[in-house]
């Protein structure tokens, strides 16, 4: 559903990307772990088109997308959220699925009509709001509600346009393990041939929803396995232990 | 996303009021001044709808509205269009331009934007002045208004053509409403929110831009087309990039993106204009004193400051009176 052929990818002199090859078969749910600044954040963005690499190839559904522009890839299946929030923030809950589902089904460069009075859009919103527990804050504003539900719009908005790979960084970067969890247990709940490429940073977390993980550390990928592998690996525990206890 | 409140809609009653007291009681020179102020909200209007909806800080807006004067001129005097189709004509002309320069320029924000509207702004004015088909420097003469006698309204008229104008800024005040409620606006003020993320959920943002863009220049040359009918006679001075920069500080002096302060800025602004003038010719500055006392009050130009008026009044209304006496007391 989503391949990358070893992309690679340098800011100046700092390597963050090196010759990273993924594969994730559909339904596939890939949890990516890896320390701070081991260029998690910097793949996704090459895999949507935010940045370009330097080389490598990015497929998706079979089709090489590498020199698509952000947009198109968007519109072929390819959704995201981002670390750091990015929702609208004057307009409610539902205006911000609204938008994007409104892209999603055309109605967002009609003229002469309302795209949140689309019955299409309007189910979308519902749908969404359902799967990731935003039913009660449909009318608040963005500036009303706590930031865990943000956190939860910032996944709804991504899967409003309907993807086929949902690529989610650090959905629950900064709510309490509590919330975490909870929220976990929505990302199991997704339908199961929706594809899932999630950044995680706490490991256990990343346990409750990985059918696979990839481990990253410079750039680089260290790990490629299956979820019991990754626990009794010494190599992971090193890198990635050593790190977090650090933070 | 534009959306009409209570006081937006009261505001919007007291000026079509105001509006059609001045038509059916004012003389010549009242009248004169009122189809001015019309002319320009149709222009502030069209700039409002970019700048304060969309974050496209235009500085081409005057020369869009030059367009439709000149064209509509050129077509309706040299080209022998009769007025109907003339104006048809010019008004796409002028929608099809900006749709142009708003494509061109959506890939630009902040500063840069506003320079490259401005090099457009400036390329039509000088390419106006100019050219002979134009009339250069002198301007074009003998610019007839549309004749509307097979339905008995004379727009030769004073009192009439002002009212056409009236009627005219309605339906594009109308327009602009439905046009920025629609699914286009709302992405187009999805854009000026976060360009980044509407493109990342699959927008192509450059073709919400233009097509925003090309409507408010349409607006624009409808404008220019009644400026052209009305003063019958059409000068270069028409779209030189003072009148973009008149149109913009009418913009802000109202209120930034409400669509109606706009409104309340252009009758503002052409009565300071005209009183001013009569007693110093001086008047640039104290309109610009106003400016900046209205910037610097931070308030979002005058309507945005009723707004933000009424907004605290009916929150003080709103609070318990328990607790209102509490702070009496304290
Ligand atoms: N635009 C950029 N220009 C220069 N360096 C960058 C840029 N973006 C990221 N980097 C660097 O690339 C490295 C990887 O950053 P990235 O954000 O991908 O890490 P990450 O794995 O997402 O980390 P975190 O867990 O903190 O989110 C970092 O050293 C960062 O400073
Ligand atoms: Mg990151």
């Amino acid at each position: 559903m989503l391949e990358t052929r070893n992309l690679d990818k340098s800011f100046g002199a700092v390597h963050v990307t090196r010759r990273v090859s993924l594969k994730l078969e559909r339904g596939e749910r890939r949890v990516i772990l890896g320390p701070n600044g081991a260029g998690k954040t910097t793949l996704f963005n090459q895999l949507v088109g935010e940045l370009t690499p330097d080389s490598g190839r990015v497929h998706l559904a079979g089709e090489d997308v590498t020199a698509l522009p952000v947009a198109k890839r968007a519109r072929q299946g390819l959704s995201r959220s981002y670390q750091k929030n990015t929702l609208f923030d004057g307009l409610t809950v539902e205006e911000n699925l609204g938008l994007a589902a409104a892209i999603y089904t055309g109605n967002a460069t009609r003229i002469w009509s309302d795209s949140l009075g689309k019955a299409e859009v309007r189910e979308i919103v519902r749908d969404v709001a359902n799967q990731v527990d935003l039913m009660p804050f449909l009318h608040a504003k963005v500036s009303e509600i706590s930031y865990g539900v943000r956190r939860q719009l910032e996944v709804g908005v991504a899967l409003a346009t309907r993807p086929l790979v949902l690529l989610m960084d650090e959905p629950t970067s900064g709510v309490g393990p509590e919330m975490a969890k909870g929220f976990h247990d929505l990302l199991n709940n997704l339908p199961r041939d929706l594809t899932l490429l999630i950044i995680e940073h706490d490991m256990d977390l990343a346990f409750d929803v990985a059918d696979t993980i990839t481990v990253l550390n410079y750039g680089e990928v260290v790990f490629d396995g299956l979820p019991d592998a990754a626990r009794g690996s010494d190599l992971l525990k090193e890198i990635y232990l050593g790190s977090w206890e650090d933070a | 996303m534009f959306r009409h409140t209570p006081l937006r809609y009261a505001a919007l009653v007291l000026l079509a009021s105001a509006a059609l007291f001045q038509a059916f009681t004012a003389q010549y020179f009242g009248l004169e001044i009122l189809t001015e102020i019309l002319i320009l909200a149709m222009l502030v209007l069209a700039l409002d709808m970019v700048a304060g909806f969309g974050g496209m800080v235009s500085l081409c807006h005057g020369a869009l509205m030059g367009v439709g004067a000149y064209g509509y001129a050129v077509l309706s005097t040299t080209a022998g269009l009769t007025p109907p189709v003339a104006m048809g004509a010019a008004v796409a002309i002028t929608a099809g331009l900006s749709w142009i320069i708003g494509a061109i320029c959506s890939r630009s924000h902040g500063i840069y934007f506003i320079m490259a509207t401005l090099a457009f702004g400036q390329m039509a004015y000088s390419y106006v002045f100019e050219a002979p088909i134009f009339g250069g420097d002198d301007g074009l003469g003998g610019i007839e208004r549309l004749d509307l006698s097979v339905v008995g309204i004379d727009l030769n008229d004073t009192r009439t053509f002002a009212l056409f104008c009236l009627v005219a800024l309605a339906a594009m005040y109308g327009l602009a409403v439905v046009i920025l409620r629609s699914g286009l606006g709302r992405s187009f003020s999805g854009v000026m929110h976060n360009e980044q993320r509407m493109r990342a959920l699959g927008l192509t943002v450059w073709r919400v831009k233009a097509d925003v863009f090309g409507l408010s220049g349409m607006i624009a040359g409808v404008a220019g087309v009644l400026a052209a009918q009305h003063i019958m006679y059409i000068s270069p001075g028409l779209m030189a990039w003072t009148v973009s920069g008149e149109a913009l500080v009418v913009v802000i002096l109202g209120g930034l993106g409400t669509l109606v302060g706009p409104l309340v800025g252009a009758a503002v602004f052409v009565v300071l204009k005209h009183e001013l003038s009569s007693l110093t010719t001086h008047w640039h500055l104290i309109v610009g004193v106003i400016l900046i006392g209205v910037v610097m009050s931070r308030a979002n130009g005058i309507f945005g400051f009723i707004e933000d008026f009424v907004a605290a009044r009916s929150k003080s209304a709103n609070t318990n009176p328990k607790a209102r006496e509490g702070t009496k007391d304290a």
